[in-house]
């Protein structure tokens, strides 16, 4: 048990050791021990990886000597959920974190290697942060004993089964959530030390090394940028399934914490495609690179310190303190150290080249336009961070609680949606069609949307159910008709479409048009995305249903077709079934057999076990029979019972429940430890006594077959899941038809033959999951094809471009 | 001033006037002893509730609710500021229990009447007895029925 929290505690100093190097080297500008300093890196991240490996054998094995083993994983828990349970709390999680975070530290200074002075501060830093996390782990360690559980038990004691995995992690989506989203962190390690290098060195008066550097911060921020999307991606496809009340998103905190560094890495992209060393963004490009970590480490620690508690907040105490000093600490570098060198030291006038001064000096230009949509989705990101924050400083500071729901995100985020549209159609129309013709389709597009806000064909139509109480902006905006999201999306649509037709298709460099493809495929897929959400939660609709004798029709051929009122569904139920998980419970998987009993020996002695063996010897006396088991030293003694009474024969297999008694027959040599119950508690394998009864999971489900318009749409099961060991916690087990034009979603709550059903018709999910679909795979041509500082660039054997001085980035 | 600096202060006065506006906009979600919903007021200390239930021989309707459940939403929007529920609503002693709520008795509560999803309501009687459960989201003429059946179901008894 120990070998875990020494791996990890190796992995520190190593990572310490590398870390110091560094620093002294960057410092002393000399080269002691820098040959060390790849191999320390490269030992940190194998000791990491290696004890996370080990953790995931423990889980594998269902290793419960380990506490954190046995807080989240159950015998029950098939392998593939054991494995996820290993990053189902704090410490599980901040070990992946930290040995993702040393494999890219790793791979970046395998490729990079450390000539350059900045590149060992660089690594530097990314290898503190490594340590940090593995320095949280040695204090709060994922493999602590099991006696930290049970500090009453003997030091050797190990339960025979888990407490289990939260239910509501019990998921695929679930599974890959988590890693994705750790390596999107992790790869933001990188910008993260880069920006703040180039702020330490402009400070010491020496060059930046933004400007230089500019390529590989520009890829590290893509490739994070594009598994942070597919990460919230993927959390919210299993908000949808599991949670079968919030939908994809509920603006519950958590979600909130995660979308806040997605916006603002959103934000960040643009403004470094922008970065110019001596004007544009010299100050503002690396200052939102860096900032974009302590952000991470924000939302972080919302999900984690228990600040906040949703159903999200699947771990919470413990590691929060932690967290709070890295984030001082990746606030500090990150965010205030630019801001104070943006303060006090930047130049007064940057000098910019003539022709951008002319060109910033005019209201509309592709700079301007630039800065405007960077400030906009930063606007937009600050509306979540708000969110987040102003209720806890409210209710620290006046004791009065304020609500903080869907409505206060919807209704801030719309309009500055729709200004980031036509902001983006705008500059895409420029482009094309130069400053005049251009602010005139503006013009008809802005007046098409405020039109379109008025016109609502009915009360679905509008953003949200406000009444005269609310604020007024709130009103004026909540009843403002969802047609206004057609316009902006439409004039983006078009503009970039127009836009790539006009540039790509006559330009020489392949991979010039395949990345604007790209660029085309992430802003048209942004749009329709923004209309889909937009409309789909407006336009779900839904109805309900109770079947009440769903039991007794379940077993009829042919059974009632039940038309769903308000709807053209109708449903019919063919199957009605109760179930318990484990579904065969194997007594080897709950009991002790008569050897491990003998091998514990005095640990569990006055412990209460369950045991099982062959019965080889029964004795009756007048208060107890005694039950040999195997020819063994072990004997299940039950009180006051006689051997009719038990039902057991010798050769039955028998099983019992009571406690471990080390020499409690004296004078009967061939006893070593009886398991002393009462009659109760001991029976035949076949039918084992209900002390025995380890029934995780009572299910309830029925089989539907859902109609519409009277054609058999779907089939499938509904119902729910009650964990008993987990507080009774209830898991609802929805049946999703994905259609192309809308889902139907129904939630059944199954109970004593009765069955309640909800259907909902959600519109538009295929276009939004395609949309999604497009936005992942543009970026990934961006950052393979970008003649600038595209992947395919690094290898020039594959497609050798000459790279083509860029007009027209975005 | 360039007009990228006037773009940035513009943006800047945006995020203070949202940030001013909102705090000052936000609903009152609860004070010392009430939550509020719609147009109801609800007790949140559930002893305080409990004895003022047995002292007016009324019913106590118990919301399980949380700050980002959409329906609950739905429900102020659509119940809560009906006049008739509001009515219905003066024959029973409201308890709210946001089910985030991570006190004891909040979660001995929420064990002893299964709520494990909001909204949830359950209508019980001084002595915690079930009358009508109501999981989900019902429609307000739905609603109502249910409120009917759990005053008739209390009257009976």
């Amino acid at each position: 048990m120990m070998g875990g929290t020494l791996l990890i505690g190796a992995a520190v100093l190593s990572g310490l050791a590398a870390t110091v190097l560094l620093f002294a080297n960057y410092l002393r500008r000399e080269e002691r021990y820098l040959d060390a300093v790849t191999p320390l890196i490269g030992t940190t991240a194998g000791l990491l990886s290696l004890a996370l490996a080990y953790l995931t054998y423990q889980f594998v094995t269902t290793d419960y000597a380990n506490a954190y083993v046995w807080n989240n994983t159950a015998n029950y828990i098939s392998l593939f959920y054991r494995i996820t349970g290993v990053y189902a709390g704090n410490q599980g999680s901040i070990l992946l974190w930290a040995a993702l975070t040393a494999v890219v530290a790793f791979w970046a200074v395998a490729v990079r290697g450390l000539e350059r002075r900045e590149t060992r501060l660089v690594q530097g830093i990314t290898m503190g942060v490594v340590t940090y996390f593995a320095a949280m782990l040695v204090l709060d360690s994922p493999f602590k004993p099991i006696s930290s559980e049970f500090p009453e038990m003997d030091p050797g004691f190990v339960p025979i089964d888990g407490t289990g995995l939260n239910p509501l992690l019990i998921d695929p989506y679930m599974a890959i959530h988590p890693p994705i989203m750790f390596i999107a962190y992790a790869l933001l390690t990188m910008p993260f030390a880069i920006a703040v290098t180039h702020f330490i060195s402009t400070v010491r008066g020496e060059d930046g090394l933004f400007e230089e550097w500019i390529g590989s911060v520009t890829r590290w921020l893509r490739i994070a940028w594009l598994f942070l999307t597919a990460a919230i991606t993927l959390g919210s496809l299993w908000s949808y399934r599991v949670l079968g009340w919030g939908g994809i998103w509920a603006w519950d905190p958590v979600e909130v914490a995660v979308l806040i560094p997605w916006l603002f890495l959103t934000a960040t992209l643009h403004a470094v495609m922008n970065y110019r060393s001596r004007s544009t963004y010299a100050t503002l490009a690396p200052a939102m690179t860096g900032a974009t970590l302590a952000l991470i480490v924000y939302a972080t620690a919302i999900v984690r310190s228990g600040v906040f508690r949703s159903v999200h907040s699947f771990a919470d105490g413990g590691i929060g303190a932690a967290l709070l000093v890295l984030l001082a600490i990746t606030s500090i570098l990150g965010i205030g150290l630019p801001l104070g060198y943006w303060l006090l030291r930047e130049p007064e006038t940057a000098s910019e080249t003539a022709a951008d001064t002319s060109q910033s000096q005019q209201w509309v230009s592709r700079v301007n336009l630039k800065h405007l949509a960077v400030l906009s989705i930063g606007l937009l990101g600050f509306v979540s961070v708000w969110g987040l924050t102003f209720p806890v400083l409210n209710a620290s500071v006046t004791g009065v609680e304020v609500e903080v729901g869907g409505q206060y995100y919807n209704l801030w985020s719309y309009p500055i949606v729709l200004g980031v549209l036509l902001v983006l159609g705008f500059y895409m129309d420029y482009d094309v069609e130069g400053r005049r013709r251009a602010l005139i389709s503006l013009g008809i597009f802005s007046l098409l949307t405020v039109l379109a806000a008025l016109i609502a064909p009915s009360e679905t139509w509008t953003l949200s159910n406000v009444d005269g109480s609310d604020a007024l902006l709130y009103r004026l905006v909540g009843n403002a008709s969802a047609l206004s999201i057609l316009p902006p999306a439409a004039y983006v649509c078009l503009t970039v479409i127009k836009r790539t037709l006009e540039f790509v298709p006559g330009n020489p460099n392949r991979n010039f048009q395949l990345k604007q493809v790209g660029i085309t495929m992430i802003h048209v897929a942004f749009a329709l995305l923004v209309v889909t959400v937009t409309f789909s939660y407006l336009f779900t609709a839904q109805s309900s249903l109770v079947v009440a004798d769903a039991d007794r029709e379940a077993t009829i051929e042919g059974s009632a077709v039940h038309e769903v009122p308000d709807s053209n569904y109708a449903v019919q139920v063919s199957d009605y079934r109760s179930y318990q998980r484990p579904e065969e419970p194997n007594v080897e998987n709950m009991a002790l057999s008569s050897e491990q009993i003998v091998s514990r020996g005095q640990e569990i002695h006055e412990t209460r076990q369950p045991v099982y063996g062959t019965a080889t010897q029964i004795n009756t006396g007048p208060n107890a029979t005694v039950i040999q088991l195997d020819n063994s030293g072990i004997w299940i003694g039950a009180m006051n019972a006689s051997q009719t009474e038990l039902g057991i024969s010798e050769g039955d297999q028998v099983v019992g429940v009571g406690t471990v008694m080390w020499d409690f027959l004296p004078n009967m040599p061939q006893s070593d430890g009886v398991v002393v119950t009462e009659a109760a508690n001991v029976g035949p394998v076949s039918n084992p006594p209900t002390a025995l009864d380890q029934t995780r999971v009572e299910g309830t489900a029925v089989g539907l077959t859902v109609y519409q318009n009277g054609e058999q749409i779907a089939r499938g099961n509904a119902g729910q899941e009650q964990y008993r060991q987990q507080g009774g916690m209830e898991v609802r087990d929805v049946l999703v038809d994905r259609g192309l034009t809308h889902d139907t979603y129904v939630i059944a709550a199954v109970d004593d033959g009765t069955v309640s059903l909800t259907v909902k018709q959600i519109p538009l999910m295929t276009v939004m999951r395609l949309s999604v679909g497009a936005l992942l795979l543009g970026m990934l041509l961006v950052i393979v094809f970008d003649p600038a500082h595209g992947l395919a660039r690094l290898w020039p054997q594959v497609t050798r471009q000459q790279t083509t001085a860029e007009t027209t980035s975005d | 001033m360039s007009p990228r600096k006037v773009f940035t202060i513009t943006i800047f006065i945006a995020a203070i006037g949202i940030g001013y506006y909102s705090m000052n906009a936000a609903p009152v979600l609860s004070d010392d002893s009430h939550t509020y919903h719609g147009d109801t007021e609800w007790r949140t200390d559930i002893d305080d509730a409990q004895q003022l239930a047995a002292e007016q021989e009324k019913p106590l309707l118990i919301y399980f609710w949380t700050t980002w459940c959409t329906y609950c939403e739905d429900y102020n929007a659509n119940a809560y500021s009906d006049p008739a529920v509001l009515e219905q609503l003066d024959e029973f002693v409201l308890l709210a229990v946001n089910l985030e709520d991570n006190s004891q008795q909040a979660g001995a509560l929420q064990q002893q009447y299964s709520a494990n999803y909001p909204p949830q309501h359950v209508a019980v009687t001084p002595d915690g007895e079930v009358l009508v459960e109501i999981n989900g989201y019902a429609e307000t003429d739905a609603f109502q029925g249910y409120l009917d059946e759990a005053l008739e179901e209390w009257e009976r008894q």
